[in-house]
């Protein structure tokens, strides 16, 4: 499948305005980076309030932090795209790569876990609810997916055969 | 001063082990998500954003982001001995050291000013914190521009 997405995107308009223009990088990059503090600034506050910490919060206020998280998904999924399109061959032959993309949609069954099961629920706590154990497990599991997601992404020029001049 | 940092054991077992460079840089990269993303839902719920969220619990987060940047300031100082007189030469890289220190600073003044609504009890937000807010907002985001272009700009 990967092989296919390579052939499709390689060589094609995009990839080759992406490798002609040397502003891309360093633009996308900067997204991403903000992008990400966006994703996980907002997954903190969250998954640790759904965890039960920082009991002062109200757990359905924190809610209202799911738009910054769903934008830093999004600049990242399009910037990632992007950074795929300016060097397919490299990317889908990365291990870190690989394992980041796994992770992500881990990452997302595991919300998918949390709006269809906890979401419900935690509208009907109050302030000083004790956490369910189902809650922390989804909120640990997700802090932890996406730290690993960074730390993949971070690792993808230094592990796993990328022949590129990464720093 | 650079030449002797540059000496030192620890900025020869960053500069020559294959792993201590990498790892650095995945310290630095979660660390950079924890602080600047708990100061920027801060600073967003300053400026008027997810008003049902109640903002002196950014008080007990804040102490999260403090941890987060302790973790970056090591691995920050142990990645700038290995090439200390570049990076000291580095405007990109100047200029996010002191976006840095203005954005801690703001951090001191808004968590001051977080402290004293919760003595007061009051959950109002003065137009001058949110003026310090989107200050703060606006540092971090810089702070994350400079840092990333400092591996572009020599």
């Amino acid at each position: 499948m990967l092989e296919s997405i390579v052939s499709f995107v390689d060589g094609s308009a995009l990839n080759q305005w992406i490798v002609a223009a040397w502003w891309i990088w360093p633009v996308f990059e900067i997204l991403h980076f903000f992008g990400l503090s966006l994703l996980f600034g907002g997954l903190l506050v969250i998954d640790l309030r759904l965890a039960g910490h920082f009991r002062r919060l109200d757990p359905g206020a924190t809610h209202t932090l799911i738009p910054v998280v769903l934008a830093g998904f999004t600049i990242n999924l399009i910037t990632g795209i992007l950074f795929f399109y300016g060097d397919p061959v490299t990317y889908a032959s990365n291990a870190m790569f690989q394992i980041k993309m796994v992770l992500i949609v881990f990452a997302g069954l595991n919300a998918l876990v949390y709006y269809w099961l906890l979401h419900p629920l935690v509208h009907n706590w109050t302030t000083s609810s004790e956490a369910p154990l189902a809650a922390k497990v989804v909120a640990y599991i997700s802090l932890t997916l996406w730290t690993a997601v960074m730390l993949c992404g971070r690792l993808i020029p230094y592990i796993g055969e990328y022949l590129g001049t990464g720093n | 001063m650079f030449v002797w940092i540059e000496g030192t054991p620890i900025a020869q077992w960053v500069s020559l082990s294959l792993y201590a460079y990498p790892f650095l840089l995945s310290v630095h990269i979660v660390g950079l998500a924890v602080v600047v993303g708990i100061f920027m839902m801060r600073d967003l719920r300053l400026i008027g954003c997810f008003k049902s969220l109640d903002p002196v619990a950014f008080l007990s987060l804040g102490r999260l982001a403090w941890t987060g940047f302790f973790f970056n300031a090591v691995s920050g100082l142990m990645l700038f001995t290995s090439q200390a007189l570049t990076f000291a030469e580095n405007t990109a890289f100047l200029i996010k050291i002191a976006f840095i220190v203005a954005g801690m600073a703001l951090a001191g003044v808004i968590h001051a000013r977080l402290r004293v609504s919760l003595l007061v009890g009051s959950a109002d937000i003065s137009r001058s914190t949110r003026t310090v807010a989107l200050c703060s907002l606006l540092t971090w985001t810089g702070a994350i521009i400079a840092g990333r272009l400092v591996a572009y700009i020599v």
